[in-house]
């Protein structure tokens, strides 16, 4: 049998992480402060740690970007590759996402970028559906889209075009530079891509989880979501795609980074702003919120669904905040985090919650305010 | 102080006790799951010998046990009482507690308490094999011991979650000579359905009940044998009460409190029921708590309703307390108590106040066990020690009060073949599961009615 030989885009962002060193919080549209600070390329070093796993693979054919953008660490690896995209010298976000679309135009079955929240971004406005992979090398790493490590994507990528790993939707997310460079983090969900991923082989989920699939559990959500959704309350449904499954099982289509609601199998209100749950608070009796933790840190409230803020949830009270996570992603998370921007609220939402993970079923996991410094 | 209290061979009770004749809610009938009218005798004969089909429908309050059955209960019965003198002094508690240690049967769990009698009457009547399922795999290795005891064959259908955990129980069956499929299975029509809408499903117990009745009901030569739920499995175990009644004699000594682990219900009644006489005399202050997994907690959280025994639909219908058939309990360690209802007999006596039940975590359920393991030694079974953990709290609150309480916890078996359990508490594995009550009874509450 021939092996099938499997086709990577691979791009580096030069300049991703390279603020990190020298105190800025992220390096976007500030390269040249950061290389003035003295900052190292870091994102080289990062990508040939994976591309080293890689190059012992033989059936392996990489599209690539010119130069630092990537053509630089395959030919030091003595990888097979193409240059698909011919690079500015002082490479900007614009060259990533043509790149990753002219590796798009070569079918490649999965693309590989070392970066960070930002470069996660750029390369998923091209990526669109198709399968992506972060190296993490950036400053900050809130999307789900990064392996945990250089040596970890490489097992991820391979797995993947064997075709022995399956690839699952996740949030992209990126944290405001600007406030975060001021003290403070702002995080939003920008997109929902696709990568693939490893279930966790540890002993508990080995034998409860990994031959049922993450997308089933999504569906036992949604299901049991549809039946407890019956009873005449308003549900307004925060971002992210457990909560889309559920609108889509009652045939609705919902904004999947945006904030809904419904009542009664209906579509109330699309893509509302905090203006307008309050007003549906004022005429609602009854009004409930279902919210999933965003990205790779379990935000479930304060990021990616700042709409309901902590003035909806005061009026909603808390009893009747609903949350729901597959199981696969809750054992991810060592604990749910909440910043409503409301120091009260976030310690009254803190402590052991309820997470629906199924048809009837649930898990208590402990949330956290994120005011706390470590986050 | 004293640590063990041994009864004499010659003082295995010679009758069961039978609750049914002192009950004050008289039972509501099993239904027929096809007509839904009460089922008769005929009807369970498909499926059971004569002898147990009467042990189920009698009210008499004692039954004989049968000599052949006795001489085969010499091999571990009488079971010890100990007295928990290290674990009373870890705990510095002026309480005295005391447990009751079914392990040291073959099979290392109480279930052979009701598997032998059960193969027995089966043999008797000429039946030549059993089919059963298995959450656990307790009950699963006593059916096989029981029946190779007795030249039967035996085949065992277990949940796939506990198959593929615990390995070696089915090893053990093997050794005694049955066969053990993981469940769902390609064996029956119901277990192929169900690997064809849910190829990666941890399994039931109420998928695995399908299967062994669909198995027994297809074969005229094979029965059925249940582990829990049915009355005359209540009945076999109340050997485990009549006897602790004399321990509790030779110790000068009587409970103020009860604990034991409750799935579909075997244990605790067997163990608690031949003191309901006693608490409905004169002492009335008696507690006797079923002890549960918040997972799956029927009693504590279910609907006392008719509802099917079985995730099928084959098994008749009982009155209990549900958390409907179609519920399939989250693959919690204490595989044995993944079970979406309760024995009859046992929610009738909840329902009327008589015994009361309380719902645990695992984390804290396996946090007890290892300090029990510590203390006393034996390392129990996860389901056990679903009893230890609240016995402990009221042993502290005893501290507290200064009260010197007398508490007593059933301990079912030994936790052996449940090392990976252990493993993942200490490797901070191990998921809280908590079962949503309230939604679910927001999503029954507009059900759209069939």
């Amino acid at each position: 049998m021939v092996a099938r030989v499997g086709k990577i885009g691979f791009l580096i962002n030069p300049i991703a992480g390279m603020g990190g060193a020298v105190g800025l919080k992220g390096t976007d549209g500030l390269a040249v402060a950061a290389r003035a600070r003295g900052a190292k390329p870091l994102a080289a070093k990062r990508a040939r740690a994976c591309l080293h796993l890689l190059s012992r693979e033989a059936d392996l054919l990489f599209f690539t970007a010119s130069g630092e953008m990537g053509e630089d660490e395959l030919k030091e690896c003595g990888l097979q590759y193409t240059v698909a995209y011919v690079a500015a010298e002082e490479s900007s976000s614009q060259d990533t996402k043509l790149a990753c679309r002219a590796f798009l135009e070569n079918d490649v079955d999965l693309i590989i970028f070392c970066g960070g929240d930002g470069t996660a971004r750029d390369v998923a406005s091209s990526a669109g559906n198709h399968p992506i992979l972060g190296i993490p090398a950036g400053v900050k790493m809130h999307s789900g889209v990064f392996a945990i490590s250089p040596q970890a994507a490489a097992e991820l990528a391979l797995g993947f075009v064997r075709g022995e790993l399956k690839a699952r939707e996740t949030e992209i997310v990126d944290v405001d530079e600007k406030l975060y460079r001021a003290g403070e983090l702002q995080t939003w969900l920008y997109a929902i891509a696709r990568a693939p991923y490893q279930p966790v082989l540890v002993q508990e989920r080995k034998r409860i989880y990994v031959s049922v699939s993450e997308e089933e559990f999504k569906d036992q959500i949604a299901l049991f979501a549809a039946e407890f959704m019956r009873d005449g309350s308003a549900y307004i449904l925060g971002a992210g795609t457990t909560t889309a499954r559920i609108a889509e099982l009652l045939g609705l289509e919902k904004t999947l980074l945006g904030v809904d609601v419904i009542q009664e199998g209906k579509l109330l209100l699309k893509d509302a702003s905090e203006r307008d749950l309050l007003a549906l608070l004022d005429k609602e009796k009854s009004v409930k919120v279902i919210v999933s933790p965003i990205g790779a840190q379990g935000f479930i409230l304060g990021r990616g669904s700042q709409q309901i803020s902590a003035a909806v949830l005061q009026r909603v009270g808390e009893e009747n905040l609903i949350i729901v996570s597959t199981p696969h992603k809750l054992a991810e998370l060592p604990q749910l985090l909440v910043d409503t921007g409301d120091e009260q609220m976030d310690a009254t939402l803190a402590g052991k919650r309820m997470v629906v993970t199924g048809y009837r079923i649930a898990q208590r996991k402990d949330t956290a305010a994120a005011s706390a410094p470590h986050i | 102080m004293k640590i063990k209290y041994l009864l004499d061979e010659e003082e295995i009770p010679k009758k069961w006790y039978n609750v049914a004749a002192d009950m004050p809610t008289p039972l509501d009938p099993p239904l027929h799951p096809g007509t839904l009218k009460p089922l008769t005798a005929a009807d369970m004969e498909m499926i059971f010998p004569k002898a147990l089909i009467r042990q189920e429908m009698s009210t008499d309050r004692w039954i004989d046990i049968p000599e052949e059955v006795r001489d085969i209960y010499r091999l571990w019965r009488p079971t010890p009482l100990y007295r928990a003198a290290a674990l009373e002094k870890a705990l510095q508690t002026p309480a005295k507690i005391y447990y009751k240690y079914e392990g040291v049967s073959p099979a290392g769990s109480h279930k052979p308490n009701t598997a032998v009698p059960q193969a027995y009457y089966n043999m008797k009547e000429g039946i030549e094999r059993l089919a059963t399922e298995t959450g656990a795999g307790q009950w699963g290795s006593a059916l096989s011991l029981a029946t190779c005891l007795f030249g039967l064959k035996c085949t065992v259908y277990m949940v796939r979650s506990s198959f593929d955990s615990k390995p070696y129980r089915k090893s053990a069956m093997r050794v005694w000579g049955a066969d053990c499929f993981a469940s769902p299975s390609d064996k029956t029509n119901f277990g192929r359905k169900i690997l064809a809408e849910m190829p990666g499903t941890p399994g039931s117990l109420g998928i695995a009940i399908s299967e062994a009745v669909e198995d027994a009901a297809s074969h005229s030569d094979t029965n059925y044998a249940l582990g829990s739920v049915l009355n005359h499995v209540l009945l076999h175990q109340t050997i485990e009460g009549l006897e602790l009644k004399k321990q509790f004699d030779l110790a000068d000594d009587y409970p103020d409190i009860m604990y034991g682990c409750c799935g579909g219900g075997s244990n605790f009644p067997g163990m608690v029921f031949p003191f309901i006489p006693d608490k409905m005399k004169d002492k009335k202050d008696l507690r006797l708590v079923a002890c549960e997994p918040s997972a799956c907690p029927s009693l504590t959280k279910g609907l006392y309703a008719y509802d099917f025994g079985d995730t099928a639909g084959m098994c008749p219908v009982l009155k209990m307390y549900t958390l409907g058939h179609d519920f399939i309990p989250p693959g919690i360690h204490a595989g044995g108590l993944r079970y979406h209802g309760d024995a009859p007999l046992l929610c009738n006596l909840v329902h009327d106040g008589l015994i009361e039940a309380t719902a645990l975590q695992q984390t804290e359920v396996f946090e007890a066990a290892t300090l029990f393991a510590r203390c006393e030694g034996i390392i129990p079974a996860p389901e056990a020690a679903h009893a230890i953990k609240p016995a402990i709290d009221e042993a502290r609150r005893c501290k507290k009060t200064g009260e010197a309480k007398t508490i007593f916890i059933s301990l079912t078996g030994h936790g052996h073949f449940d090392m990976a359990a252990y493993d993942a508490y200490n490797d901070g594995k191990l998921v809280d599961y908590e079962y949503p009550a309230d939604l679910v009874k927001q999503s029954l509450a507009k059900l759209p009615k069939a």
